[in-house]
Order: structure tokens, then C-alpha cells, then sequence
């Protein structure tokens, strides 16, 4: 059994302070960490390798310091660990990510079951799974939640919708989203984290993966951001409802459906 | 399909809506999003197409040309009994390809999410996630989708100029329903299933539909939210049922309740909780100490209930509303009941 | 616990390295530099875990990968709510087999990345969140006579709620009490020492300048109208408070390690 897991280094956005004058967030230099969403990627795909026996490698495409959450799924339990990087893969969207990633994966070879997060905290898209999948015409299941069966040729999921579940079965090799309740994801160990100190990662260029350049980076990306803008700003005043709790109910109903919530 | 000189881009035309069904129902977000779509179309100068897959199809086709549609695309097969990504991303491909729409904008839910993203890369089309705002660009004619990112801290524009279809997903209840005219009407194209669209990749064993679906925090578009002025459980009970009065709103809590064994660590807000940005928070006797308000900073509109007026909360929230949460709370579910 | 509090002998937090850090050996040096220096003075190296959600190491991982000696009455470790099972038991494990006694039971901060004990965890079934009562008794339980358990007691949180945990905290085996950073005399802490004359109180002396991050530590705003001088504090403390311990926390231990012994006389 050869897994893949797909990982991602994103800024923290949780990392943020108040400015006490103006209310609002300070993002200060958010530091890299490994996408939270994948830890339970990587703790499923170590669980599988595990129980039915294999090897699970980790999978990244970004800048050089992205080799930092590698050395931590390193530090998890996965065997082996390959970095893309160049700067010919910068400014990529999903489409063009997703690509290259299925590309490293071709390069790998023979790889049986390949496991995403379900989305990324910066993105937030949850694209690059299912897009991995449409570059290889592999199977695909998103948000699932348990793993109930693996065989060499059939993974058998629960996968979570918003109305319940349902139970499926898919030809392999695919490629699986999961969502938090899959698993309880491990921290990494001392012992762990010194060895992983000591591991080479191999960094692929677009020649090792055999990508077209009009494919990928800034100019293979089929969406672009042309502008960002500040969210509107926060009110100045608060506005205040008091009196009976009748009258504080219906005012405030009121309000809501002023601005169309209700 | 990459599309960089007008002559290419003026092979695309009509806005698309991928109908989503549940148990051969059509639901509201896609009547929202014709909404959208009308719109828009509107103005392209062209049509609104919605396509519908269903398997033993329940509800009346008649009602999305009420809500603005010009021509439904029906493919009624019980082949789409479950959701099999596979065989429904292909089919759309096939269909897009035939009929070159311009854009194509479907719900955010987790079959939206599964489905449109596959169709996307085999289109080569460029599609955006989660779209809060979606318009057209006077110069060029191209779809602008603004949709927030890192954490709901800025707003991100974004184009897709050279490839076509435009695709974007938007999540329920995130734009406003429109007004039927049920004097409306258009054309229904009916198309079939190609037995190489069957590809026996997946197979559905079974489906388990949910009575009671809890709205999770990450998802909710209105999060009522209890401290330590809900006093104990009692209180959060009233706040559930609250949050099942409002529809798609899931229950929040501070640190404070969570340490007292009022709910569970799932619904911490805050800063060792979650971050969350919806479109409202309410806050019920929440006092705000700075570690909450960092998870909850990013939310549209503000709502706080309190005795007290000068807490932390009841001074940043755009609307404060003082009194007893234990008179007000149930008033207003009372009044929602009226509605 | 009372051993320490008759001898005047301190507790003193050390911070594990976090798992971030990009100088992983040096940090990993200066820690065993501490915990040496700590016990070598007789006094107890108290070793928390995952302070403000942030993730670092354990004390009993660097314990046992660096063979650092437990002397029993000199180590404590904090022990929180945010563990998967099988990394508490494990911590547990380790405890008793390297004979580490004291254990300080916390709920703990969270964080994206630290999971949360489920009630099933600790072997309950009707509750709704697992706080530091629950992990109390299932160590208590699962482990009986031991551990020496210790909780904490924050005397800016609202009274009563802070009393009512209290009770029960007590109820479920606590048997030392470490109290949240005090700046002179705290009327709560007072009540505290009234209400239970019989357990071993301790009291933490915030040892760094900056009194910001004590706020930021413990949830509220915390001001004093003139500059503070940790070093004074901690001399003021030993005076209002001769019956109880003392717990050193932010300890700068370059510049304030050989003074903290000058502030006994």
C-alpha cells in the first residue's frame, strides 16, 4: 500500500492581537505552520499504514521554508517526505497546484490512495483534492469522515453531508478529503523531531515532474486576483435597545430583518 | 478551455445554475443563485440556464423559470440516486462543452464542493470558491467573485479573463432569495445519460439522511453564542432552541461556559476555540475578555445581550441590547414563531 | 507539599521549548541547564504543559531522552485536558516509572492543534466537557496513592463560580493548591486560606517586569500604579503569606536566580 498525503504550509491567521485604538486585527508577521487541516491527512494515512502495511509518503508544493512542516509530518510518522519548490511554481491557483501535484504523483509511481485535508486556513477553496483527482481520472470522495475498509484494489468511506452520510466504495487508486472527525491527530514527538533533524527531503523541480510551463505558476493559473480590499469597517457606535423584554425582542427583530438576516 | 481573444469568448454565453437536489427536492440555495444568475444575465444580455441531475425528480421545473430561469437542462436517471462525483463531473463536462456556457455558478454544500472543483480542472476553467459577491466587469463583460480570505481578514476580487466557462460556488443563504413571478415561464431540454458516463469508480452502498443536522461553527451564517451569564446548562438549552428557531445558525460558547461543564470544547470561540467570521454573532452574556473577542473579531454584525452595559462586548457589538437574557431570549423566540 | 512550604523552598516554573523553535538543541540546553540548576538548589522544578495552547514538548519526553534525574520531592509536571488518550496515559506512565510525585491537574488552553480529552477518554459519560475535576479523578482512580495532585486557583476569575470549582476540585483529590500570580495582598486568596486551613496553599510571585503579559496570561487587565519590582513583590509575599509556598514563575535566571534567596531574610 502506497499512500500519499498532500500537505500544506499557510500563514497562521489565527495569530492575530487587537489593535486596542482602532479595534480591529493586527496581523503581525504570521508565522508558517503546517495547514491544521492536514494533520488528520497525515495521522489517517499513518493509521492505514499501520493497519494494513505500506509506506506513507508526504507531498508539498511551495517556497524552500515550506520544508519546515514537511520535517514536522516527518516528525508525525511518515516515511519519507518531497518538497516542490521553484520559482516557476509561484503564484499558482488551485488548477495549476492541483496539476503539479498530480504530476509528482505520476513521478512517484504506483501509488495506491492518495489523502488531502479538507481545505487550507489561507485558501479556504478545498479545491486541490478533488482537482488532484480530475488531473489522474482517479475516484475521489471529500469530507470523509471514516475509513472503513481497504483492500489493494477497493477503499470503502463514510462520507459526511450536510443532511447525514452515505457509505461508498471506490475503485483505487483515489484520492480522499478528510474532515475532523476521522481521527485524533497525534503531536509530534521528541524523539520524533530529532530524527526528522537528520532526514533529506528531495526538492522537485518542473523538469523532475515532466510539467508544460504554460501549466502552472502565475501565467498557467486560470483565476487571478486582481484586487484585495480591507472588509467594510467597523461601526463607530453601538447602537443600544433596551427597555421591556418585549419591546428588546421586537426591536431587535426588527433590525434583522432591516438587514435581511431574518 | 482557455478563451484570450473576443472571438473565442463570444462563443460562451448564458449564466449556468447546477441545480442541488436532495432526495429529488430542490433546494432553496438554488433558487437563490438563479437569483444571481438573472441578474447577471441580465447584464450579458443573455439567459439563465439551470441544469438539473436528479433521480426520480419531486418537485415542479415550472418554479425555477418563477424564480428567473429561461431554459432548464433535465437529466432524470435513477443512475443519480446517491451522488457519484465521477459520473455527474463528466456528464456536466460534456454538457459544458456542448453548449459553452459563460459562466457556471453552483451551491457551496459538500456536493457543490465535491463536484465543481473536478469539473473545473477538466474544463480548464477557472472557478473560486465560497463567493460572497459576484458582478460583472463594465470594461471586459468578465465575472468579478469577491470572496474573503485569511481568515475573513481582507476581501479578495477575482477574474478569470482568458478561460471559459467562469465558475463559482456560493454558500447557502449567502445571497437573498428573489421574488417569483409565476407568470414566468421557458424551455425544458432534455438530455440522457451516455452509458460511457458510467464508469463503476464508485459505488453507493448506502445513504443515511440526518433528522436533526447540527450546523457546525465553520459553516453557520449566524452563531448564537452563551458566556458565563447563561448560568449553566439550563441556559444553553434555551440558547439550542434558539438557534433551531433561526435557521442554519449553530451554538457558540466562551471559555468561561466550556471550563464550567456547560457544553462542549466544540463550540469554543476564541482564541484557544475557534476563530470563526460569520455574517452575525450573537453574544448572550458574554463579557468579552480579549482572548474571546480574537475569535469572533471578523463577524459582519455583532449582536451582544446583557445586564451589563459596559462590558468589553456590549461596547464593540454594533447593536447592545441590555436586559435579562433569561426574559428577552425566549421573547424573541416567540416572535420568530409568529413570523 | 508542606515539606517545601516549612523549608522555604520554591517552586520554580520552567518552560519546556516549543515545538516550533528554530534552535531545537540550544533550547532543548538551556532547558536541562535550568532543571539542573533548580534541584541542585534544593528547590522544585515545576514543567508546564503546552502554556497558552502553544505546542511544545513534555517535560517527561526531555526527561527521559536526556536521562535527567527525578528527585521525587523536587520535579512537578502540569498536566492538562488537551491530550489524546494515549499520550496522557503515556505521560502518567512515565511519571510513575521515573517516580515523578507531584502532578499540578489544569484544564488547560487549547489550541487548533492540541486535541481535547473526550468525556469517554476519562471515563465519563454524562458530562459535557472534560475540565480538570474529570482528569482529577480519573488519575485518582486509574493511579491511586500515586501522585500527589495539586489544581490551581485563580482568584481574579469571579468568586463564587472560582469557590464552587473549588469544592469540587478538592472533592475529587486535590491535595495542594498553587494560586494564580499574586501582586500583595489578595482579599480571595485570604477567604481561600480560611476555607481550608488544611491544604498546602502556594502562591505564585510573577517574576517579570512586565505586568502586560501577566494580563494577557490570565485573562484580565491587571495594572499597579507605579513601576513593579518582581523582587519586592516576592519579598512582600513571603511577609503576608509565611504559611503558604511560593511558586516563581518567568524567573529570569540570569539576573534573578541568586537573589531569590536573599528575599527569605
Amino acid at each position: 500500500m502506497k499512500i500519499v498525503v498532500c500537505i500544506k504550509q499557510v500563514p497562521a491567521t489565527n495569530d492575530t492581537k487587537i489593535d486596542p485604538e482602532t479595534k480591529r486585527i493586527v496581523r503581525e508577521g504570521a508565522k508558517a505552520i503546517l495547514n491544521p487541516f492536514d494533520t488528520y491527512a497525515v495521522e489517517e494515512g499513518i493509521q492505514l499504514r499501520d493497519k494494513y502495511g505500506g509506506e506513507v509518503l508526504a507531498l508539498s508544493m511551495g517556497p524552500p521554508k515550506a520544508e519546515q512542516a514537511l520535517r514536522e509530518v516527518l516528525a508525525l510518522g511518515v516515511d519519507k517526505a518531497i518538497l516542490l519548490s521553484d520559482r516557476d511554481f509561484a503564484g499558482s491557483d488551485t488548477w495549476a497546484t492541483s496539476y503539479v501535484l498530480a504530476r509528482a504523483i505520476k513521478k512517484i509511481g504506483e501509488v495506491d490512495l492518495v489523502l488531502c485535508g479538507k481545505q487550507a486556513i489561507d485558501g479556504d477553496t478545498a479545491q486541490v483534492g478533488p482537482g488532484i483527482a480530475a488531473h489522474l481520472s482517479w475516484g475521489q470522495a471529500t469530507y470523509v469522515m471514516a475509513v472503513e475498509e481497504l483492500s489493494s484494489s477497493v477503499i470503502r468511506v463514510k462520507r459526511m453531508h450536510e443532511d447525514g452520510y452515505d457509505i461508498c466504495e471506490i475503485a483505487l487508486p483515489a484520492v480522499i478529503t478528510v474532515v475532523k472527525d476521522i481521527n485524533i491527530p497525534g503531536v509530534p514527538t521528541l524523539k520524533g523531531r530529532l530524527a526528522s533533524l537528520k532526514r533529506k527531503i528531495p526538492v522537485w523541480k518542473p523538469e523532475d515532474v515532466k510539467v508544460e510551463k504554460t501549466k502552472i505558476g502565475l501565467d498557467g493559473s486560470p483565476t487571478r486576483v486582481v484586487k484585495i480590499e480591507q472588509p467594510a469597517s467597523r461601526h463607530t457606535s453601538t447602537k443600544r435597545i433596551e427597555g421591556s423584554a418585549r419591546e428588546c425582542a421586537r426591536s431587535l427583530l426588527r433590525e434583522l430583518r432591516m438587514r435581511n438576516i431574518i | 478551455m482557455k478563451a484570450t481573444t473576443e472571438f473565442d469568448k463570444k462563443k460562451y454565453r448564458n449564466i449556468w445554475v447546477i441545480a442541488e437536489l436532495l432526495s429529488g427536492k430542490i433546494q432553496t440555495v438554488t433558487y437563490e443563485l438563479i437569483g444571481v444568475a438573472r441578474n447577471l444575465a441580465d447584464l450579458r444580455n443573455s439567459e439563465v440556464w439551470v441544469i438539473v441531475l436528479s433521480s426520480k425528480l419531486e418537485d415542479n421545473l415550472e418554479l425555477l423559470f418563477a424564480y428567473g430561469a429561461d431554459v432548464v437542462i433535465i437529466l432524470d436517471n435513477k443512475e443519480f440516486f446517491g451522488f457519484i462525483d465521477e459520473m455527474e463531473s463528466k456528464i456536466l463536462k460534456r454538457l459544458i462543452v456542448k453548449y459553452k456556457p459563460e459562466t457556471v455558478i453552483c451551491g457551496a454544500t459538500s456536493r457543490g464542493r465535491a463536484l465543481i472543483p473536478r469539473v473545473a480542472v477538466m474544463t480548464h476553467s477557472g472557478l473560486t470558491a465560497d463567493c460572497t459577491g459576484l458582478s460583472i466587469d463594465p470594461k471586459s463583460g468578465d465575472l468579478l467573485q469577491t470572496r474573503p480570505a485569511f481568515g475573513g481578514n481582507i476581501m479578495a476580487i477575482i477574474r478569470s479573463s482568458n478561460y471559459r466557462p467562469q465558475m463559482a460556488t456560493v454558500r447557502p443563504r449567502v445571497m437573498k432569495m428573489p421574488e417569483p413571478n409565476h407568470a414566468r415561464t421557458g424551455r425544458i431540454i432534455k438530455e440522457g445519460i451516455f452509458n460511457s458516463d458510467i464508469k463503476n469508480i464508485k459505488k453507493i452502498i448506502s445513504v443515511f439522511h440526518d433528522t436533526e443536522t447540527a450546523v457546525n461553527l465553520a459553516d453557520a451564517q449566524i452563531i448564537i453564542s452563551g458566556g458565563r451569564g447563561m448560568q449553566g446548562k439550563k441556559g444553553f438549552d434555551l440558547l439550542k432552541r434558539f438557534t433551531e428557531k433561526v435557521g442554519g445558525a449553530a451554538l457558540g460558547a466562551s471559555r468561561a461556559a466550556v471550563d464550567a461543564g456547560w457544553i462542549s470544547y466544540a463550540h469554543q470561540v476564541g482564541q484557544t476555540g475557534q476563530t470563526v467570521q460569520t455574517k452575525v454573532y450573537i453574544a448572550c452574556g458574554i463579557s468579552g475578555q480579549i482572548q474571546h473577542l480574537v475569535g469572533m473579531q471578523s463577524c459582519d454584525l455583532i449582536i451582544a445581550i446583557d445586564q451589563n452595559p459596559h462590558t468589553p462586548m456590549m461596547q464593540i457589538a454594533d447593536i447592545a441590547v441590555i436586559g435579562d437574557l433569561f426574559e428577552i431570549i425566549p421573547e424573541i423566540i416567540y416572535d420568530i414563531t409568529e413570523l | 507539599m508542606i515539606h517545601h512550604i516549612r523549608n522555604k523552598n520554591f517552586l520554580v516554573e520552567v518552560l519546556p521549548p516549543k515545538q516550533d523553535t528554530e534552535n531545537l538543541e540550544s533550547d532543548l540546553e538551556k532547558f536541562c541547564t535550568r532543571y539542573m540548576k533548580v534541584i541542585n538548589s534544593g528547590y522544585c522544578v515545576c514543567i508546564t504543559d503546552n502554556t497558552m495552547g502553544n505546542l511544545s514538548f513534555q517535560g517527561t519526553e526531555i526527561i527521559e531522552e536526556f536521562q535527567l534525574p527525578v528527585l521525587p520531592k523536587l520535579v512537578m509536571i502540569h498536566l492538562n485536558t488537551f491530550h489524546r488518550k494515549d499520550d496522557l496515559d503515556n505521560i502518567l506512565n512515565v511519571c510513575l516509572r521515573k517516580g515523578i510525585k507531584y502532578i499540578l491537574v489544569i484544564t488547560g488552553d487549547g489550541s487548533i492543534r492540541l486535541p481535547k480529552l473526550r468525556p469517554i477518554d476519562v471515563n465519563f459519560t454524562d458530562i459535557n466537557s472534560v475540565t480538570s475535576v474529570e482528569l482529577l479523578k480519573y488519575i485518582s482512580s486509574e493511579y491511586p496513592g500515586a501522585f500527589i495532585l495539586g489544581v490551581a486557583f485563580n482568584p481574579y476569575e469571579p468568586e463564587e463560580h472560582e469557590f464552587e470549582k473549588m469544592e469540587k476540585k478538592i472533592k475529587a483529590g486535590a491535595a495542594f493548591i498553587i494560586t494564580q500570580p499574586l501582586l500583595g495582598r489578595n482579599k480571595v486568596v485570604n477567604k481561600l486560606l480560611k476555607k481550608y486551613p488544611q491544604i498546602p496553599v502556594i502562591v505564585e510571585a510573577w517574576m517579570s517586569k512586565k505586568l502586560h503579559l501577566l494580563s494577557e496570561a490570565v485573562g484580565y487587565e491587571i495594572t499597579m500604579n507605579c513601576e513593579y519590582d518582581p523582587i519586592v513583590n516576592l519579598k512582600v509575599l513571603h511577609n503576608l503569606y509565611p504559611e503558604c509556598g511560593v511558586y516563581l514563575s518567568l524567573l529570569g535566571f540570569k539576573n534573578q536566580f541568586d537573589l531569590i534567596k536573599e528575599t527569605l531574610v
